[in-house]
């Protein structure tokens, strides 16, 4: 799809006049041997802001998301077509590697010597037995910088345990505050801790490369994704320490405001069906005058001077009593209109959005540009969500589809490392490189 | 940089980085402490005789609320120093005008618009420091028609799609436990900010760059959004509570709950882990196609060998057997986790007011530059020496401003 034009990040005022200049990561390269979400989003980050990544995946070991196609049998080469791959490796760059073999090890570290970090999320021991540890890719390249991201962190007792995404935010103690009140402690919806310690991972890589720079020094860097997590409720932690008090869930309301919570509006007919889709609406009150407002919009302006209602306080004593007195009035409401008579009135609210609604109904993202169309030489076109750092002087954009399998074998080794077609002939037969993956390592 | 903050900080990876932060609540502050932990010097911007309004939402000790005691401010402004000044006055503007005028990064997340009113937006600041990183941390952004939305952590959670996902398929969507939707923003603005200073180290010139906490959590729906946006097929139509398939839940035992997250190569390990290896021969369990014809069953005979089991005794078994188990940990496991203790993760530090409490350490460890967690400021602690030795303000300034509740 090429370079798009350069517009303004969606930012107002003079800076949309200057000439946008070069992506801010333009100069920085990374070897990249993450795979599934949390490495593979650390990268996304870093290509989205310009980048060179290059992704080394293995003809026995595809990334997993390439088997997560949910395309129909017979599809032709479905492991390109995987949109949970093709979303997080946009703007990468792909290779094949067999890292088993001594001769692909030798070739990852002839990639080492002209980059600037390697990035991998194994579990903690791996890449020390592959024989690719930080001293290793040291000696290839002296000021390397080594991010690892396996779940519990390259030292301790557990380390060697397997640790996938939902179990991250379980031992994180996010999961032991999260649920219904008075219920059991809750997942969230997602690998909650993969985009966390990929969003970690990425500043780490920056934290690395700015002291480099003054330093001239590389380093290793050890994120353990549990404890990455753990930072993002940090204040549970400290609190526990002060009072000896369990935290507990406490479903959607809030520790000092009410009201405060998720309420049913109508629901959305599903097509050639009796059925109706549930959506919802959000609100908090953080104040009395807020509070009025609220009763105002929904009609029961006479709650504002009740007692029971009088400060936060007591709200907040009585706040399974309002839940009522509002669930009547957003029964009767579309989401997005409920939403936007409380904003008239001051008072926060949003919907509840599902990933549809954020796709194809949400005036706000569409006013900023935020999904991209995109159209992939295998894939077909669809559109994606844009790079999500918005950089007034240097706005980024998608810029190349994340790599069909061993899409760029060629230009890396020829055109970067210097390889004569024999020897990338030799490579390939003798396995260490190859085009075609083995998705049966994914029982496909 | 100055080499004198270089050696105040010892070998830290952003030794002799000043940050501005004028935030407040969880969003920017948890950027700017991220800053600070990796060594910048962090001037927190904070009003003058009320603070960053963290400092009153606890949780406190039993002897009540307190300024200096909330475990939220205690925990978000480890490592930087407090300056009150009113932002409201114009005099109060001017000395945030001085300060930016030296700083590397600014990190705020007033409502859009907010700042510029005040004569403390991007253009007008870069006017005198076109290296100025200038990081706008928002629940929507700053363009477009939600740009001034009213919103919390809970609405802007809401708003990102995340919640949609969270909770049981017949009752409401969930948050999550904190205030995550702002602890996201935060972090991407952390990541965000290091990299507008590489690029502003390279080239002289800073940015104006915009984080949105709906945008951020859009992009991290997991296989949701994008494969409806590239098959128009809705293959996550509704929550699934907390046992998403029979071998990816949450699962109760005798002393709390065990959280099963098996790919199809770890079956047989979890099933001896259970003591049950002849379900990998059972043609019920033993392929992918038939665990989910089979997934009640399935389901049934994990919650009933789970119920008298004991979590920490399970979690460390199946650990040493590849079996993926792990166990949910409360506060106080966290606080016993052998784990967490050989790696000293979680730290003792000492407050003069809160006293000794324990700290989360950084989200990672660099091996050359390994990041700090020391303690909060109290409010307005360091505002004279940061007007005296960076505007060089004398005594009888700071008398002036103080005698006008401008500091």
């Amino acid at each position: 799809m090429g370079e798009q034009r350069a517009e303004a990040a969606g930012l107002t005022g003079a800076a949309r006049v200057r000439p946008a200049r070069r992506l801010p990561l333009a100069n920085v390269r990374i070897a990249d041997l993450t795979a599934v979400w949390a490495g593979p989003y650390a990268t996304r980050l870093l290509a989205d802001m310009g980048a060179e990544v290059i992704k080394v995946e293995a003809v026995n070991s595809p990334d997993l998301l390439r088997a997560l196609h949910l395309q129909p049998p017979g599809t032709e080469r479905p492991y390109n077509r995987s949109a949970y791959f093709n979303h997080n490796n946009r703007n990468k760059y792909g290779v094949t590697i067999d890292l088993a073999s001594a001769e692909g090890r030798a070739l990852f570290l002839r990639l080492v010597r002209v980059s600037d970090v390697v990035i991998e999320n194994f579990r903690a021991d791996v890449l020390d037995k592959l024989g690719l540890g930080y001293e290793t890719l040291r000696a290839a390249r002296p000021d390397v910088v080594l991010v690892s991201m396996p779940g519990h962190g390259k030292t301790g007792p557990e380390a060697g345990y397997i640790a996938y995404g939902t179990n991250v935010e379980q031992l994180a103690g996010l999961v032991s505050i999260t649920g219904y009140e008075g219920g059991e402690p809750h997942k969230s919806g997602i690998s909650y801790g993969d985009p966390i310690s990929g969003t970690a991972a990425a500043g780490a890589v920056m934290a690395a490369l700015l002291y480099r720079r003054r330093s001239g020094r590389g380093q290793f860097i050890d994120l353990a994704q549990r404890e990455a997590l753990t930072t993002l409720l940090g204040e549970y932690v400290v609190g526990y320490s002060m009072t000896g008090e369990l935290p507990r869930p406490a479903g959607n309301r809030h520790p000092a405001w009410a009201p405060h919570g998720v309420f049913r509006c109508a629901g959305r007919p599903v097509a050639g069906t009796a059925t109706s889709e549930d959506r919802w609406l959000a609100l908090a009150v953080r104040s009395d005058a807020e509070f009025a407002s609220l009763c105002r919009v929904i009609g029961r302006p006479e709650l504002a001077s009740d007692a029971r209602y009088a400060d936060g306080l007591s709200r907040h004593r009585h706040a399974a009593e309002l839940d009522g007195p509002i669930a009547a009035w957003t029964a009767g409401c579309e989401p997005l209109a409920a939403a936007e008579a409380l904003q008239a009135a001051g008072v926060p609210a949003a919907p509840v959005e599902s990933y549809r609604d954020l796709l194809d109904g949400d005036p706000h993202l569409r006013a900023r540009g935020f999904f991209e169309e995109v159209a992939h030489a295998e894939a077909g076109s669809w559109r994606m969500e844009r790079p999500v750092w918005r950089f007034s002087e240097a706005p980024a954009h998608i810029r190349i589809n994340a790599p069909s399998f061993a899409e760029h074998n060629r230009w890396a080794f020829h055109a970067l490392l210097g390889l004569d077609d024999a020897a990338l002939d030799a490579l390939a037969d003798g396995g260490v490189i190859g085009d075609l993956p083995n998705m049966a390592a994914h029982g496909q | 940089m100055t080499e004198s903050d270089e050696r105040d900080r010892g070998e830290q990876a952003l030794a002799g980085v000043t940050v501005l932060e004028l935030g407040e609540f969880v969003a920017a502050p948890f950027c700017a402490k991220l800053l600070a932990t990796y060594g910048a010097t962090v001037l927190k911007i904070e009003p003058p005789g009320r603070g960053d309004p963290s400092r009153e939402f606890g949780v406190f000790p039993a002897s009540g609320p307190d300024r200096e005691r909330s475990a939220l401010y205690l925990y978000l402004n480890t490592g930087k120093q407090s300056v009150a000044l009113d932002l409201d006055r114009a005099a109060g503007q001017q000395l945030v005008r001085r300060l930016a005028a030296q700083a590397d990064i600014l990190v705020e997340s007033r409502p859009p618009g907010h700042l510029a009113t005040h004569g403390l937006g991007y253009e007008a600041l870069r006017a005198e420091n076109p290296r100025l990183v200038y990081v706008s941390l928002s629940a929507f952004g700053q363009s477009g028609p939600r740009a001034h939305w009213q919103a919390t952590d809970l609405t802007s959670y809401a708003a990102g799609g995340q919640m949609h996902l969270t909770g049981d398929p017949e009752r409401e969507p969930l948050k999550p436990g904190g205030e995550q939707a702002d602890y996201q923003l935060g972090l991407n603005g952390f990541g965000a900010a290091l990299v507008g200073l590489w690029d502003a180290l390279d080239t002289g010139e800073g940015q104006w760059i915009d984080v949105s906490a709906q945008e951020a959590m859009a992009s991290t729906l997991e296989i949701a959004l994008n494969s409806y946006a590239y098959t128009g097929r809705d293959i996550w139509a509704t929550r699934r509570g907390n046992i998403n398939s029979a071998l990816l839940g949450i699962y109760p035992c005798a002393d709390g709950y065990l959280g099963v997250h098996a790919m199809p190569r770890n079956v047989p390990p979890l099933y001896n882990v259970m003591e049950m290896p002849e379900l990998a021969v059972d043609p019920r369990f033993n392929s992918p196609a038939a665990r989910l014809e089979n997934n009640d069953d399935l389901s049934a005979t994990i919650y009933a060998w789970a119920a008298d089991k004991q979590k920490r005794e399970v979690y460390e078994r199946a650990g040493s057997m590849r079996g993926p188990v792990a166990f949910v940990h409360d506060m106080a496991d966290l606080l016993a986790s052998p784990q967490l203790a050989a790696r000293g993760f979680l730290r003792e530090i000492d407050h003069p007011a809160a006293g000794p409490l324990v700290y989360p350490g950084p989200p990672f460890v660099m091996s050359e530059t390994p990041g700090r967690i020391e303690r909060a400021p109290l409010l307005g602690e360091h505002t004279a020496m940061v007007l005296r030795e960076r505007l060089g303000l004398n005594d009888d300034d700071l008398r002036t401003l103080s005698g006008q509740g401008i500091v």
